[in-house]
């Protein structure tokens, strides 16, 4: 019996719904699962919109500490971020300086996975960059890959607070973090804390959802209005866009 | 047992030497018979440990039921089952709430009469809960 070698391995879009091997014994080609990159699963994204961010604002700063027990050791070298608040200057001094959270962007092409040497960091179905604590080795390639300095090592080792979320793990020491977009928010259907934050600030500054869903508000916007990513010519495709800057 | 067995086989050792410095007037009867009182008292300070030790752990009773497992083979198997849900749950977005490290407390409320009294006894120092908070 002769078989096509493509349609066996499941190569090339011809494969049949079923191939006989033997009487009785048939190679079915599981359906992929979905995914964001073949358009197939969500894509999670944000837009911030700086012209409502105001430079007093920590909402979402704080937010994310107490959500995801991300510590404060009161030395500015150490201290880990998720998502911080940066000022931009227009040194010509023509616009005014404008303030803007800065968080993991969860790029399209991210060199931070790509130089991970134990696969720790790695892109989840739905687009996200996480990192796999329990393979961290610590060995820091990943912070000096990022552009946005999205990424912290914990130096330090920490132990819970009295009302620390039990949800999210605290950490050991000798691993690397950055935001995850709330995951473990997103995966029960919730919005991410930052997200939430802000709009209970009554800034609504920030948007998230799906660029997948064409009839997301996220997505409809992101055509309608003008956005830019921030180093956008270093071709990661970053998915946190901001407006206003 | 082994532990057990070897406390035994001390005792019948000691009495034969008791039994030969009987007199009380010799300086070697007296010294032999304190080195003997501080060797007995080591013995017992060594032993009484291990001797709890010895005895099967005792796991404090699920308060609630039933596993999510067959409990026989949650004894076994219960880390190849909690790493093959954190491959799951951490790279592949499947948490399944009901089987997470959070709702074993349902059944299992202290980590220290449950899961440190097995893990003390057979010597295994899994550090899940360096990270994970076992929640109260
Ligand atoms: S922002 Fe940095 S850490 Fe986040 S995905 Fe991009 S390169 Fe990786
Ligand atoms: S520090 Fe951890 S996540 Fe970063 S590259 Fe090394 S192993 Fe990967």
């Amino acid at each position: 019996m002769t078989m096509d070698r493509r349609s066996v391995l499941g190569l090339g879009g011809a494969i049949a719904a079923g191939v006989a091997l033997a009487p009785g014994l048939h190679l079915i080609a599981a359906p992929p699962a979905p995914t964001a990159a073949s358009g197939t699963g969500k894509r999670w994204a944000m837009l911030i919109d700086t012209t409502k961010c105001s430079a007093d604002c920590t909402a979402c700063t704080k937010a994310c500490r107490a959500e995801n027990n991300v510590p404060l050791f009161g030395d500015p070298q150490r201290d880990i971020h998720w998502i911080r608040k940066v000022e931009l200057k227009d040194q010509t001094l023509r616009r005014p300086a404008v303030s803007l959270p800065v968080l993991c962007n969860h790029c399209e092409n991210p060199p931070c996975v790509h130089v991970c040497p134990t696969e720790a960091s790695f892109i989840r179905h739905d687009g996200l960059v996480l990192i796999d604590k329990h393979r961290c080795i610590g060995c820091r390639y990943c912070i000096i890959a990022c552009p946005y300095k999205a990424r912290s090592l914990v130096f330090h080792k920490t132990r819970p607070a009295k009302d620390a979320n039990p949800k999210v793990p605290i950490r050991a020491a000798g691993v690397v973090e950055k935001c995850t977009f709330c995951a473990h928010l997103i995966d029960e259907g919730k919005l991410p804390a930052c997200v939430e934050a802000c709009a209970k600030a009554d800034k609504g500054a920030m948007l998230f959802g799906d660029l997948n869903d064409p009839n997301s508000e996220i997505s409809q916007r992101l055509r309608k209005e003008k956005s830019q990513t921030i180093r956008a010519d270093l071709g990661l495709n970053p998915h946190v866009h901001y407006q206003g800057i | 047992m082994s532990l057990i067995g070897r406390r035994r086989e001390r005792q019948p050792y000691e009495m034969q030497e008791e039994r030969e410095v009987k007199s009380p007037t010799s300086w070697a009867g007296r010294w032999s018979r304190a080195f003997l009182l501080v060797f007995v008292l080591f013995a017992a300070w060594i032993a009484a440990p291990l001797s709890a030790l010895a005895d099967p752990p005792q796991p404090e009773k699920a308060v609630r039921g039933p596993c999510v497992r067959d409990a026989e083979w949650m004894r076994r198997n219960h880390m190849d089952c909690l790493k093959h849900k954190r491959e799951e749950t951490v790279r592949e977005g499947k948490a399944v709430p009901t089987e997470s490290f959070l709702s074993c407390i349902s059944c299992h409320p202290s980590k220290e009469r449950f899961c440190d009294r097995c893990h003390a006894y057979v010597g295994v120092a899994p550090n899940c809960f360096d990270c994970h908070q076992y929640p109260k």
